[in-house]
């Protein structure tokens, strides 16, 4: 029995550890209703900056500490000066994409700066421990405690009784009337993200600390988990984030203590859906919060769509046919058929995040459900893989609409938050259910793509065969959105309640959409998986998913021919500056916010 | 070989006075630009730490080659286009080395996805894909342009288990393993080889790479009261485990595979990882003169930086493909050929190097048993901690 009271101390600490990312998220929420994908980058910032003071400059503890909150807290009100401010009479969507923007310019300065091997943080405080249970805790621990604590206390304190405080919270209700009463929400704003980033800095510094480790790859899983402990407790609510942060803490502990260490994330992130099933705003959402944000009808920019003229189309798809016949290289065949195969899963997202409004960040789990689905078909089963393919594309249908249905009745970003999960979660079940996946050891020795018994393996054939495959489904989709149905999920992404009003059942659309997407997503996986022979459980991971939502983005919400040419776009751009080796996330980074800052809406608009 | 320079030197000055510079550098191309090879790794992304370290090694060993004279009489040069350790990229790089006539071999990927995800355009292309990080069983099935000196984790887990089973006399083991197709593969002959030695594996725990706390997984192991820890780590995710394996109280016996081998294993456990054994391919103080011309070479390079394991691998895969292509020559097929014709190839990791034809790989991994003492890796004196 012993041992549940160490399993219960450990899940304390390591919640403590959350609480310090959390705490900024949930401030920034609060107040701007945005969840801040750079606060991770300012954490790895802040362990490094944290670096240089400890061991190049030597200062103590105290020094250290407020040296790092000084310098982050500088990098916070630069991102929201430069970065973010520009953003804030455009789309919704835009800022959150500009976070992703800024978090890949500040990791790859990091890492360039600093090279990417790990490096040792020494902890600047005596190294005693005390006996508490079976285990020990030390110094650290407590401060890591007091500082995840305090600063939920003081912000609390802060947001209540202060003058600056009520107009953060005045800001974070309504921000027209907020200025209309004299508020500067600019300076607001500042505020908030300079305190956001303090507190980010100073969390890099005693994680890093206390992991006796940094290393400039550690800004993705904080922010991940930072994200899960915030909307846990309630998204915004400050206290309520250190309280999931425990939460989550607790849940991990427990759940290792229960069914050993690789499950350990899947409960992180089971636990996420259930609350945000049960009680959609969070643990300890107030009653008197301000109503959620209407579906995405607030993520739709307002503007009118670059038609381009139908034979224009045909001529642009009659090129791209004859291409393999020109004498261009198989390497610019291949980056074309990795953009075919996102082309098919940015479709499948434009349908379900532009027309219907629900934005999925987990979208990459309906690649592997596909890909593992026709893999194992064909593997042992010795169905032909270009049926296999096609109960890849079913079997996503089926089992995504399923596994997302839970998401359908969340609006604004606690949909993006519910997916994200259920894409962690699906990964994590390729990972440990072995008798069927084969866990770690992934699938080798995939068949490759056939077709009437006739093996598609040179880069032609397969260049023909993706490119078939996309245009057939766009063209499906096409069709799809311009008849009734269409319209009818239109209506429910710009105004779920008039559209309720007028009859429609949203779940049912909803799961049609994501039924058709499902399908279109699910048969890029397959395709993968008989182009690359080996998949495991990390071939489709959250980048994937992010990387998806940039191209619909980019392209145009809803947009079928943007959602293709945003592909060919993000696949090709990394390619265009591969000859700049290390620089090229850098700049990807750098054109993303470009787009993002002057053409928010998408290279061809919305529809 | 003498001929053959004199005989371009001969063609390259007539085409340079005939055609002028755009054609005559073209012609220069067939001999005097280095002879090319293709790295696919990862530099930006989580793992592009590795690919940093591969180039640390591949740069000495170029170095060196180039002392002794290139490849016969040829520069030796690579270009290392960056992957991030992604298939859909790494299939990309794939094409473009194969459809690249400067190309005569390919080195990498990092990880099995990457790497496996790309076999099929080298086998096709008939460009030999040397990877000398796929442990993967798989890997090297791949078709016979796939080669590899990984070492097969079928030989090296069973030298580990020898020594935290026999010489170190731990009879009940706890294992922890990065959750990965490496980790489960070398657990997998690990307990194996443990069990035949008369040894319990009492509890198996699985982690993923990102993880980064690792307390409530102790606490299970402690409860299966272990006498000893076999860590199968990457050295970063190896010295948290022995920190907070140490702050849970743990006092049992900690054994390392040899992927926790590096400089940084001290760094980033401290006074954790001490007495720590590590059974490792090569050691500092091997006196082989391939390992000390190596360390030396390597310390001077970079201003006094000790290598680690993966820097020894890709300078070992280096020198093989150098010795490989002294054979070869240029032509792809004839490279592939080569590669069963190489006979003893120096090399820090193997000792003598020979292709094993029926496997594609290279048998035989040196094995010394190190233990971590004041702060350093030292031979194990026999002495049990």
């Amino acid at each position: 029995m012993s041992s549940w009271l160490d399993y219960t101390i450990n899940g304390l600490i390591v919640g403590n550890v959350y609480a310090l990312v959390a705490v900024g998220l949930a401030l920034i929420f609060g107040v701007s209703r945005l969840i801040n994908f750079a606060q991770g980058s300012i954490y790895l910032v802040g362990a490094y900056i944290g670096w240089v003071a400890v061991v190049q400059l030597h200062t103590p503890l105290p020094v250290t500490i407020i040296f790092v909150a000084v310098a982050a807290a500088l990098v916070g009100l630069i991102i929201e000066r430069f970065g973010l401010r520009p953003l804030q009479n455009s789309v919704r969507i835009a800022p959150l994409l500009a976070t992703i923007g800024i978090s890949f310019v500040l990791d790859q300065l990091v890492m360039l700066t600093f090279s990417p091997n790990p490096r040792a943080l020494p902890s600047q405080l005596p190294d005693v421990r005390f006996q508490v249970g079976g285990g020990t805790i030390g110094p650290l621990d407590l401060l890591i405690a007091g500082v995840g604590i305090s600063s939920a206390l003081l912000l609390f304190v802060f947001l209540r009784y202060s003058k600056l405080g009520w107009a953060v919270r005045a800001a974070s209700q309504d921000r027209d009337a907020a200025m209309q009463m004299g508020v500067d929400v600019n300076r607001v704003n500042q505020a908030v993200f300079g305190i956001a980033a303090a507190l980010g800095g100073v969390s890099g510094l005693l994680v890093g600390m206390y992991y006796n480790q940094i290393d400039t790859a550690m800004s993705l899983q904080a922010t991940l988990k930072g994200v899960v402990a915030e909307v846990v407790g309630g998204a915004g609510n400050v206290p309520g984030a250190v309280v999931g942060s425990l939460l989550l803490g607790l849940v991990e502990s427990y759940g290792v203590a229960v069914f050993g260490t690789s499950y350990r994330n899947l409960f992180a992130f089971l636990l996420l859906v259930l609350v945000l099933v049960l009680r959609p705003n969070g643990l300890f959402a107030s009653a008197r919060q301000a109503p959620p944000e209407p579906l995405t009808g607030t993520f739709i920019a307002p503007s009118r769509p670059v038609r381009i003229p139908r034979w224009a189309l045909a001529v642009a798809v009659a090129v791209f046919a004859i291409l393999p016949l020109l004498p261009v290289s198989f390497y610019v065949l291949q980056t074309l058929i990795n953009a075919w195969l996102l082309g098919m899963l940015a479709l499948s997202l434009t349908l379900v995040a532009g027309t219907i409004g629900q934005v999925s960040l987990g979208h990459a789990a309906l690649l592997a459900i596909g890909a593992y689905t026709s893999a194992l078909l064909s593997l042992t089963l010795a169905v032909p893989v270009g049926l296999a393919i096609i109960a890849g594309g079913l079997m996503s249908a089926a089992l995504g609409t399923i596994l997302i249905s839970p998401s359908f009745r969340l609006r604004g970003h606690y949909v993006s938050i519910a997916t994200l999960a259920i894409g962690e979660i699906v990964s994590l079940v390729i990972l440990n259910w072995e008798s069927v996946t084969r866990g770690p050891i992934g699938i080798s020795g995939i068949p490759p793509l056939s077709l009437f018994g006739y093996d598609l393996i040179s880069a032609t054939s397969v260049y023909w065969f993706s490119f078939a495959v996309m245009v057939a489904l766009a063209l499906l989709q096409a069709r799809l959105l311009s008849s009734h149905l269409g319209r009818s999920f239109r209506a429910i992404r710009d105004d779920d309640i008039a559209a309720r009003a007028y009859g429609l059942s949203l779940n049912r659309y909803k799961s049609l959409a994501f039924i058709f997407g499902g399908f279109a997503a699910g048969v890029s996986g397959g395709i993968a998986a008989h182009l690359y022979s080996y998949i495991n459980h990390e071939t489709f991971n959250t980048q994937q998913s992010i990387l998806a939502l940039t191209v619909v983005i980019l392209g145009g919400l809803g947009n079928v021919v943007g959602a293709v040419v945003g592909a060919v776009a993000l696949v090709g751009l990394p390619e265009v500056f591969r000859i700049a080796a290390e620089y090229r996330i850098l700049i990807y980074g750098i054109v993303l916010l470009l787009l993002v800052r002057f053409r928010p809406q998408g290279l061809l608009g919305t529809i | 070989m003498s001929n053959i320079n004199r005989r371009t030197l001969v063609e390259g000055s007539l085409a340079a006075a005939i055609a002028g510079t755009a054609l005559s550098r073209r012609t220069f191309a067939d001999t005097t630009d280095p002879i090319l090879l293709g790295v696919s790794g990862p530099l930006t992304g989580p793992n592009a730490q590795y690919g940093t370290q591969w180039k640390q090694g591949f740069d000495l060993a170029l170095d060196e080659i180039m002392a002794a004279g290139g490849i016969n009489g040829r520069k030796l040069a690579y270009t290392f286009e960056d992957s991030q350790s992604d298939p859909r990229q790494s299939v990309a790089i794939a094409q473009k080395f194969v459809s690249d006539p400067r190309i005569v071999m390919e080195l990498g990927d990092f990880s099995s996805p990457a790497s496996m995800a790309a076999s099929p355009i080298y086998q096709r292309g008939g460009l030999v894909q040397f990877g000398f990080t796929n442990s993967h069983p798989d890997f090297t099935k791949g078709g016979d342009f796939m080669w590899s000196t990984s070492v097969s984790q079928a030989d090296e887990q069973p030298l580990l288990a020898a020594y935290a089973v026999k010489k170190l006399g731990l009879k009940k083991l706890a294992v922890l393993h990065l959750n990965t197709d490496w980790g489960r593969t070398s657990r997998d002959y690990f307990s194996k080889a443990a069990k035949e030695y008369g040894a319990e594996i009492v509890v198996t725990e699985g982690y993923i790479a990102e993880e980064r706390d690792f307390r409530s997984t102790l606490v299970r192991v402690r409860d299966a009261n272990p006498d000893g820890l076999v860590l199968i780590s990457y050295y970063s995710d190896g010295a948290l485990i022995a920190r907070q394996a140490r702050q849970v109280g743990l006092k049992q016996v900690i054994c390392a595979a040899s992927s926790v081998y590096s400089p940084k294993f001290i760094e980033l456990g401290g006074d954790a990882v001490e007495d720590v054994h590590v059974g490792t391919r090569y050691f500092p103080e091997d006196p082989r003169p391939e390992v000390q011309k190596f360390i030396a070479g390597f310390k001077k390079k970079y201003n006094g930086l000790e290598p680690d394991a993966f820097n020894a691998y890709s300078y070992d895969a280096m020198n093989m493909a150098a010795a490989v292509l002294k054979i070869g020559g240029t032509d792809r097929r004839a490279i592939r050929d080569a590669f069963a014709k190489v006979k003893d190839v120096p090399s820090v990791i193997f000792g003598a190097a020979t292709f094993d034809v029926a496997t594609r790989r290279v048998k035989g991994a040196m094995n010394a048993e190190l233990v971590v003492r004041k702060g350093q890796f030292a031979l194990w004196d026999g002495k049990p901690t």
